[in-house]
């Protein structure tokens, strides 16, 4: 129960960084980033993306709640 | 009252409060910032943008704005066309303002002292929103099956249309799941009661688990809580900030507020026109800054590439298209030409950039048929038709660059009053045998009968004429014609960008209509009642301007005409663009159909405000289908798919076409096409004068 918890909640939080970061990218290059850097800007958040999530895992595997008896 | 109850609501109140109170504060704040940042984006983004285009007023009528605002914004008004999509915005767009309602009670109740729970207040607020958050969810998934699972042709999706789905989601259930979190950790167990103002959040309180001490679970609730707020905030930011669809949210509201009450069917003259230096849009800054709104409105829901003609017969033509290039092009270049503390706004643009040829091809130029769908099918009001017929303006008039088809046809527009170049002394030779009377022979009428051009020069739509006299005859009608006097009214020429012909045109005929002091007007033609009607007034003209279908149901209503002889005969009835969308004339025709005896009256599926086009429209009658499939012969399959023994039209270019669709399918023995007043006139063949 605690595992399955987990990994929705993990879903959860990468979920709210996709959102962010997706939107930050769609963002910078709407106010006129050039096209030709997108590919180093997708790369430099799907790096970030994955350090986080990796800390959300960390995180929650660690502090998450027990189960009560 | 149940001690259970109250002791749930302390420790609730105390949890809000604890929570709720730096949340609103840290809201106002963040609040304040996102409307300074909304004010700053939208001048920067939109406003000045639309400021490079030209002057247009639509700051009159403005009580009727409003309720057409609210009309169609709350009311959805004209997005019920389609059941589905209506209502899949339905429910986003109330679920989103119950969820806002719900919350921003919430928020900021405490702060004022209005209320705290359990007042009941709060308790109704914290249920919308819950609610709100349910109606959203359905609309949403609806949204998702249709974009993502049926795919329809007309939607594209960009990463912005699933991002936008996903954010929404993550949003509500980390909502439903702070406010889950907070009931489970406020009481033990629930009163019974808060199921039903907190009814999702109570569910996932159940599957919620909690950490063993007091301040840790505190802890974990902020951690829900900024979990919610982060991305709820940053969304806002993103609505604002970047060039999201989410953007019509207020784009496609102001679209709607400043829409053009003037009649739909009239097409806008170029100001000065004796003294102006450019004619129609060459350039997208030439545009109106409404029409620039127009192509920022635009959300890309397709509707009128699906009700387009020249789109669904594989013409390269294709609305949605053609404002989505437009809008990319207005955003490339209008920041470039955007005049700046650097470069003063009288300096020439940097980038000239002609829009025809560059941002949209000749062929998608001249693919339009003027048909108004797709305007009428737009739920924001947003029209290709105006741009199109502007862009045609500054092709034809700057450059002299059109459809080698048109040569002839503005010859004979130009020199003879008539796109076919026929005599102008033959336009009327029909008439004489019928004993009718020219104003020139006879002023002293109560009607000028203007049959148009179709019923001049061309023998199939001279016996509509025909049959339009011998009932005004009967009928025993005060009327008289031009005869050779009588001028193209102008429609073609305008709505193939000759705007300087157009304006010779009208002006010839109202040189006439005033020496015969012309006050009421009976037409046959759907383009000449138009033009008449709504055009003419641009240039002075003042008269009553009735067409032979409103004429025709006058006279049945009044009872002066009755019809008596009628076969059995099963009729579909073809709308025309002109009377239809263009004036919002569908009843009388029916009306009249209804009235001969023996009709058996079958609609099409696409019939009065979705009625397809024949495809004889904006010029296009004169030039050539060398792309696509050919559009009467699309319309005359949807005809035939009734089996009807007549098809009835009431329009000279209706009648063409689809005549030309039935020869080619072979049909033309089985099936006729017929103006309506001929099967009326038929139908009163031996009827005896009633006067």
């Amino acid at each position: 129960m605690r595992a399955i918890a987990i990994v929705i909640e993990v879903l959860i939080l990468m979920g709210v960084t996709y959102c962010l970061f997706l939107a930050a990218r769609l963002t910078i290059l709407d106010l006129g980033f050039q096209s030709k850097y997108d590919r180093f800007v997708r790369w430099a958040l799907g790096i970030v993306g994955a350090v986080i999530s990796a800390f959300f895992i960390a995180h929650l595997t660690l502090f998450y709640p027990k189960l009560l008896p | 009252m149940d001690p259970t109850y109250l002791h749930f609501w302390a420790k609730q109140n105390a949890y809000i409060l604890n929570v709720i109170y730096p949340i609103s504060i840290g809201f106002c704040i963040i609040l304040i910032g996102l409307a300074g940042l909304f004010v700053y984006t939208f001048r920067q983004q939109h406003y000045r943008l639309w400021r490079l285009g030209k002057e247009e007023d639509c700051s009159d009528r403005i009580p009727e704005r409003l309720k057409t605002f609210l009309n169609v914004v709350f009311g959805h008004a004209r997005f019920w066309r389609e059941g589905y999509p209506g209502t899949m915005h339905f429910l986003i767009f109330w679920g989103t303002l119950f969820v806002f309602l719900g919350k921003g009670i919430r928020l900021f109740s405490p702060l004022t002292g209005l209320t705290v729970p359990p007042q009941g207040v709060y308790l109704i607020a914290s249920c919308i929103s819950e609610i709100g958050g349910v109606v959203i969810l359905l609309g949403a998934v609806m949204a998702v099956v249709r974009r993502f699972v049926f795919k329809p042709s007309r939607l594209d999706s960009k990463p912005d249309d699933h991002l936008k789905y996903l954010w929404g989601f993550v949003i509500l259930l980390t909502g439903y799941m702070v406010k889950g979190y907070r009931l489970v950790l406020a009481g033990g167990s629930l009163p019974p009661d808060s199921f039903s103002w907190a009814p999702i959040s109570s569910i996932l309180s159940q599957f919620t688990l909690i950490l063993p001490s007091e301040p840790l679970n505190e802890l974990l609730v902020w951690h829900r809580v900024l979990i919610h707020a982060i991305p709820a905030v940053a969304f806002f930011g993103y609505i604002v900030v970047s060039r999201s669809s989410l953007e019509h949210i207020y784009l496609s509201a102001l679209n709607v507020f400043y829409r053009s009450l003037k009649p739909k069917g009239a097409v806008r003259p170029i100001p000065n026109f004796e003294e102006a230096e450019t004619y129609g849009v060459t350039e997208i800054q030439e545009f109106t800054w409404k029409q620039l709104l127009d192509l920022e409105a635009c959300t890309r829901c397709g509707r009128c590439q699906d009700s387009c003609p020249a789109h669904l017969s594989e013409k390269p033509l294709n609305p949605k298209k053609v404002i989505q290039d437009l809008r990319a092009h207005l955003l490339t270049k209008g920041g470039a030409i955007i005049p700046t503390n650097y470069q003063p706004a009288s300096e020439p643009s940097p980038l000239p950039s002609p829009l025809v040829g560059k941002v949209i091809s000749e062929d998608t130029l001249w693919s339009c048929t003027a048909c108004l769908s797709c305007y009428e099918q737009c739920p924001v009001f947003i029209s290709g038709f105006d741009k199109i017929i502007d862009m045609r303006r500054s092709s034809v008039l700057m450059e002299s660059r059109f459809p080698v088809e048109l040569k002839e046809v503005f010859r004979g527009l130009e020199r003879r009053s008539n796109p076919w170049g026929g005599d102008k002394s033959q336009r009327a030779d029909w008439v004489k045998e019928l004993g009718v009377r020219t104003l020139a022979e006879n002023p002293e009428v109560e009607w000028l009968y203007f049959p148009g051009c179709f019923k001049g020069f061309d023998d199939r739509n001279k016996k509509v004429a025909v049959a339009v006299v011998k009932i005004l005859q009967r009928m025993e009608i005060s009327f008289g014609v031009l005869g050779p006097e009588e001028g193209c009214c102008g429609d073609p020429a305008r709505r193939m960008g000759n705007e300087y012909l157009y304006s010779m045109l009208v002006e010839k005929n109202l040189e006439t209509f005033e020496r015969y002091k012309i006050k009421k007007i009976l037409t046959t033609c759907p383009h000449c009642y138009n033009t008449l009607k709504n055009e003419y007034p641009q240039f002075g003209g003042k008269f009553e301007v009735i067409h032979e279908t409103e004429f025709l149901k006058t006279l049945l209503d009044q009872k002066k005409m009755t019809l008596h002889n009628g076969s059995s005969l099963t009729v579909t009835y073809h709308d025309s663009c002109y009377l239809g969308r263009y004036n919002q004339i569908y009843e009388p025709q029916r009306h009249i159909l209804k009235a001969i005896p023996g009709v058996t009256l079958k609609e099409m599926e696409r019939s009065r405000e979705r009625s397809f086009c024949c495809g004889g429209g904006g010029g296009r009658m004169w030039m050539e289908e060398h792309q696509g499939k050919r559009i009467n012969e699309m319309r005359i399959d949807q005809a035939l798919a009734l089996e009807p023994n007549v098809i009835a039209t009431a329009c000279p270019y209706c009648l063409t076409m689809l005549e030309d669709g039935l020869k080619a399918r072979n049909k033309d023995d089985a099936v006729k096409v017929y103006d309506i007043a001929e099967l009326v006139e038929k139908s009163m063949d031996d009827q005896p004068k009633t006067r």
